[in-house]
């Protein structure tokens, strides 16, 4: 309980050590903290269509999240969440755009070939980890810029649409239905069940637990008969096939077309939504909400008052800074051993 | 306590950056629009609001920068106040342009057809702003359902006339070279028009010009790219360059000047854009000039007297948009008098007829 | 393929090649001592621009590249409190580094030049043979003579990393805080002072890779100059087989991969040039596979030491 209660304390405590920090530099640049900390406010909540495209924002995080959260659980570093979401991405829109399909089935086949094709391109870590003992995350983070210049390729020249590198939009039927007429789409909806899925499976099925066990500790796994090598591939494949779900749920929900610079990020996002959720699905989902109020709030911030772009990167840098280690911390068995002596002394007195 | 250090330590650091950078400049940032004064004090008190967006720095030496002191340009002129977002990414694009929506600016500024979707997006929700993209497609202000926007198209063509034609009468080797950045139309446009006019100089003078096949970058921040690729191009005969890749083409003239400075004299070019660059390198013997602020100043224009949207702005030399720089001394004064004898064909219709 | 297509591709993989090596070197003390670290693309992103802000202001670009290690050191020093001290995970520490290092440089360039500053350029560092008044196309003397002090700094980095580690009894030392921390610390050695050593060299060896930069090899300073080189260094390092003379090799091959990309897209337009730039990933992967992991790294890498539970 009390255990709780500190996992959540520590975030919020992080979050305005790193808006103090922000705010310092904006008054010494000029700008003033309080103007900016309420645009920040409108920005994300200031009306039903902020909020709309708050939620839009936050969509492929959650789906990235979830990506190294699943991953993490077993115990592997699936950094190849960028290239995973990409690949789902482009078959999705090979689909949408050449098929001749559209409507319901389009989007159903979209979302299911996006899911096998972000799960082969995570298979490809798996198997090289499995059977040539390779380090996941170097051959991950190089696929990662594989997909990124295969999507290259695919806008500029395979499925380039016209004067600029860009694909063709999936077609109006295809595109999956706004909520409330806002930005946010069907694909939050899909990001949301996709996590209350992960999160039964993961604490409520046995095999969930096989794989927990196996990321907690890889050698009493084995011991225990688990299959581990299977889970392995198995924890990089459905990783992928959730990157790649997101990659096609996002193209047909707000992206609608491949653009140079389209989801670059979104991987080593994933990573640390997971992280700071301390790698429970719904946390995760719930980090990936709070970072994009984040990004949508700072966009304005940074319209609002002028101060360069690059100061709300440094107070996101600084809050995923601020959480990590203060979580760390407080796992720390000093940390526990204070904790722990102060509470004895407030009883004995 | 050993967390209160840490957050002492990244409170000082990042202090006595911003403090030793705060003194050095005092107009770093902008939002001080407040200070611009009205140049020509028309109008009804209304201050107009330009703001533009853009996914490179405006800091960048190159695209980047060119396009935002087009807008300041601008807007010292017709008196209005300025704000940007740069080096945003991608999926921020429609959010950029929204806030300054919000914040009723009445002008959004976007130098790029990357943009093109965000602009149409946020044109469609807000009716009553003014979108001017810059490298717009042609056809992009009647997508717009409100008619609210406008395509700025500096003609590519006749950029890579203005530098091919300079090209083609520089070239020792009779071969030229080109760097693009990304493979957009309007560089590929460019570098047509960059081929066809030195060929065609090559036949008028009597020579074979030939241009080696473009390459693209892949990025525009990527300076060590352009000074491989100038390196590799030198490597196979061309001693004049052109490019439309920002940054990297001040790598590309970085090499140049490097081989000319290991060979001792001059002999290898380049040809800037889109600003007039000439005493920047050695090596740069002239430039084409866009003037982007020209093109702005028209869309502030509009706005004010309540004309704009829906159109496609053209320019070209016959405007005024499109210009040759001032040309180095390493060009012979024969050349220099046949270079604008050519313009002067450009500017008359009859270039290449 | 004439010889001078040859001389010049080699000439361009030893250029392409040397802030790999630096870059590599980080990672490999870093991982030496158990600490994975995969935030260099950061330390070198504000390296870059504290070798550029400085040898602009003093003119001096030998004390840029000092400027650039001692900020490598100081942002490196954030990552070495946060895993070392707290045992915050490394992997999402180093992706910290990365995103605030960089938006941090940008932040001070902007606040420095102003928005819409002119094109700001930088004398670069003189070659040895531009010392030795020596000018000569012979391919030797390019390839030897005519190169910046900071490639044989970069080479005979090379040379002492391998001696340290294979001949030394610090060297040997330091290796088993990597592959066995609580051994280590039974036989005396400090576990956390090798630990923060590492972190100092590789904070310093990554602000030199990337003072490199702006330095010796680009006048210019731009965002994103980095370019991904950090991630490439950390595959030279498992490419390597964590050894220096591996790691040296690995850096040529990625450097000629680069080089040739290069060449290969100035001659021949009509393939897709983002095929080319694929190469050098690519090729990681397949040679990582082909080699497969006989050697794997050490064993104590990624896992935080807590000094209580001895």
């Amino acid at each position: 309980m009390k255990n709780k209660f500190v996992n959540i304390l520590v975030p919020l405590i992080s979050v305005l050590l790193a808006f103090v920090v922000g705010c310092i530099v904006m008054a010494v640049l000029g700008a003033n903290p309080f103007v900016a900390l309420q645009a920040l406010w409108t920005g994300a909540f200031g009306s039903m269509r902020n909020v709309g495209t708050t939620l839009a924002r936050a969509t492929p995080l959650i789906f990235t999240g979830l990506c190294a959260c699943f991953a993490y659980r077993c115990g592997v570093f699936n950094l190849g969440g960028e290239g995973q979401f990409i690949i789902g991405a482009v078959v999705c829109c090979f689909i949408a755009t050449r098929s001749g399909l559209e409507g319901p089935l389009a989007i159903v086949l979209c979302l299911i070939a996006g899911a096998l094709a972000g799960g082969l391109w995570a298979a490809i870590p798996g198997v090289l980890k499995i059977y040539r003992g390779q380090n996941e995350m170097i051959i991950s983070i190089m696929l990662n810029y594989v997909a990124t210049l295969f999507m290259g390729v695919v806008y500029t020249n395979w499925l380039r649409d016209g004067t600029v590198p860009q694909t063709a939009p999936v077609p109006d039927a295809t595109k999956l239905s706004r909520l409330f007429g806002l930005r946010v789409t069907t694909a939050f909806i899909l990001a949301l069940v996709t996590g209350l899925l992960i999160y039964y499976f993961l604490f409520y099925t046995s095999k969930g637990f096989q794989l927990r066990a196996v990321g907690l500790n890889m050698t009493a796994a084995q011991f225990n008969g688990f299959a581990v090598k299977r889970y392995i591939l198995m924890s990089f494949i459905v990783s992928g096939a959730i990157a790649g779900l997101g990659g096609s749920a996002d193209l047909m929900g707000t992206q609608y077309r491949l653009i140079n610079g389209y989801a670059s990020g979104y991987g080593f996002d994933g990573v640390a939504m997971a992280l700071i959720g301390q790698l429970h699905p719904l946390a995760t989902i719930l980090v990936a909400i709070f970072f994009a109020v984040l990004r949508v709030g700072s966009t304005t911030m940074q319209a609002a008052t002028g101060v360069p772009t690059s100061v709300s990167d440094i107070i996101q840098a600084l809050v995923i800074v601020f959480t990590v280690a203060g979580l760390a911390m407080v796992k720390l068995p000093q940390f526990k051993a204070a904790i722990a002596r102060m509470t004895e002394k407030k009883e004995a007195v | 306590m050993k967390k209160i250090f840490a957050l002492i330590l990244t409170l000082a650091m990042v202090l006595s950056l911003a403090a030793c950078g705060g003194g050095n400049s005092g107009s770093g940032t902008s939002g001080d629009g407040g200070s611009t004064p009205p140049a020509d004090g028309s109008g009804d008190g209304k201050t107009y609001k330009v703001a533009m967006i853009c996914d490179s720095s405006v800091s960048d030496g190159g695209w980047g920068m060119a396009c935002y002191n087009a807008m300041i340009d601008a807007a010292a002129k017709y008196g209005w106040e300025t704000a940007y977002s740069d080096s945003i990414a991608q999926s921020a694009y429609y959010e950029s342009i929204v806030s300054f929506c919000d914040l009723d600016y009445d002008l959004i500024y976007a130098p790029g057809n990357q943009y093109t979707d965000a602009i149409l997006q946020a044109a469609e929700e807000y009716p009553d702003i003014a979108f001017a993209l810059l490298n717009g497609g042609a056809d992009t202000p009647a997508k717009a359902a409100n008619a609210n926007v406008t395509s700025l198209l500096p003609d590519a063509q006749q950029v890579g006339w203005i530098a091919g034609i300079l090209a083609g009468l520089m070239t020792e080797t009779g071969k030229v070279a080109f760097i693009g950045g990304m493979e957009i139309d309007t560089t590929k446009g460019k570098y047509a028009g960059f081929v066809e006019s030195a060929e065609y100089i090559g036949q008028q003078e009597g020579k074979t010009v030939e241009a080696l096949d473009v390459v693209y970058s892949g990025d525009f921040s990527a300076s060590d790219k352009g000074i491989e690729f100038a390196k590799a191009m030198m490597d196979q005969g061309a001693d004049v360059f052109f490019g439309d890749a920002s940054a990297v083409d001040s790598g590309a003239r970085q090499a140049i000047d490097e081989a000319n400075a290991a060979a001792g004299s001059v002999k290898v070019y380049d040809i800037a854009q889109p600003g007039d660059f000439l005493g920047q390198n050695e090596c740069i013997i002239g430039s084409q000039v866009t003037d982007n602020s020209g093109l702005v100043g028209l869309c502030m224009e509009a706005v004010e007297n309540g004309t704009f949207g829906g159109e496609t702005i053209f320019g070209t030399m016959q405007n005024g948009v499109l210009s040759a720089g001032a040309v180095s001394d390493l060009v012979p004064a024969d050349k220099q008098e046949k270079y604008q004898s050519y313009l002067d064909q450009v500017m008359d219709g009859t270039f290449m007829q | 393929m004439d010889s001078a297509f040859i001389t010049n591709l080699i000439l361009a993989s030893v250029r392409m090649a040397t802030p790999l090596i630096f870059l590599s070197l980080a990672e490999l003390y870093s991982q030496r001592a158990g600490l994975v670290h995969i935030g260099l693309e950061g330390l070198a992103a504000i390296g870059s621009l504290a070798g550029f802000l400085v040898s602009l202001i003093t003119g001096n670009p030998l004390l840029g590249v000092l400027a650039g290690a001692a900020v490598g050191i100081l942002v490196n020093m954030i990552y070495a409190y946060a895993t070392i001290n707290l045992c915050a995970e490394q992997i999402v520490y180093g992706m910290a580094i990365n995103i605030f290092a960089p938006a941090l440089a940008a932040f001070i360039y902007r606040v420095y030049f102003g928005a819409g500053s002119e094109l700001v350029q930088v004398g670069l560092m003189t070659t040895l043979s531009g010392l030795l008044g020596i000018a000569s196309d012979n391919f030797l003397v390019r390839l030897l003579l005519d190169q910046t002090p900071m490639v044989y700094l970069a080479y005979s980095l090379v040379i002492f990393t391998a001696v340290y580690f294979n001949k030394t009894k610090s060297g040997l030392n330091y290796k088993a805080v990597g592959e066995y921390p609580k051994a280590a610390a039974t036989l005396g050695i400090s576990v956390v002072g090798v630990k923060y050593a590492a972190s100092v060299i590789c904070g310093a060896l990554a602000g030199i890779g990337g003072a490199y930069l702006t330095t010796c090899y680009s006048t210019t300073y731009t965002d994103g100059n980095v370019a991904g080189r950090g991630f490439i260094a950390l595959a030279a390092v498992i490419f390597g087989r964590w050894s220096a003379g591996g790691v040296l090799l690995a850096c040529l091959f990625f450097g000629f991969c680069d080089a040739l990309q290069i060449r290969l897209q100035v001659g021949s337009y009509g393939i897709p040039y983002q095929f080319f730039q694929m190469i050098p990933y690519i090729a990681t992967v397949v040679v990582l596979t082909v080699i497969g992991m006989k050697k794997a790294g050490p064993k104590g890498v990624g896992k935080p030491y807590l000094r209580e539970e001895r």
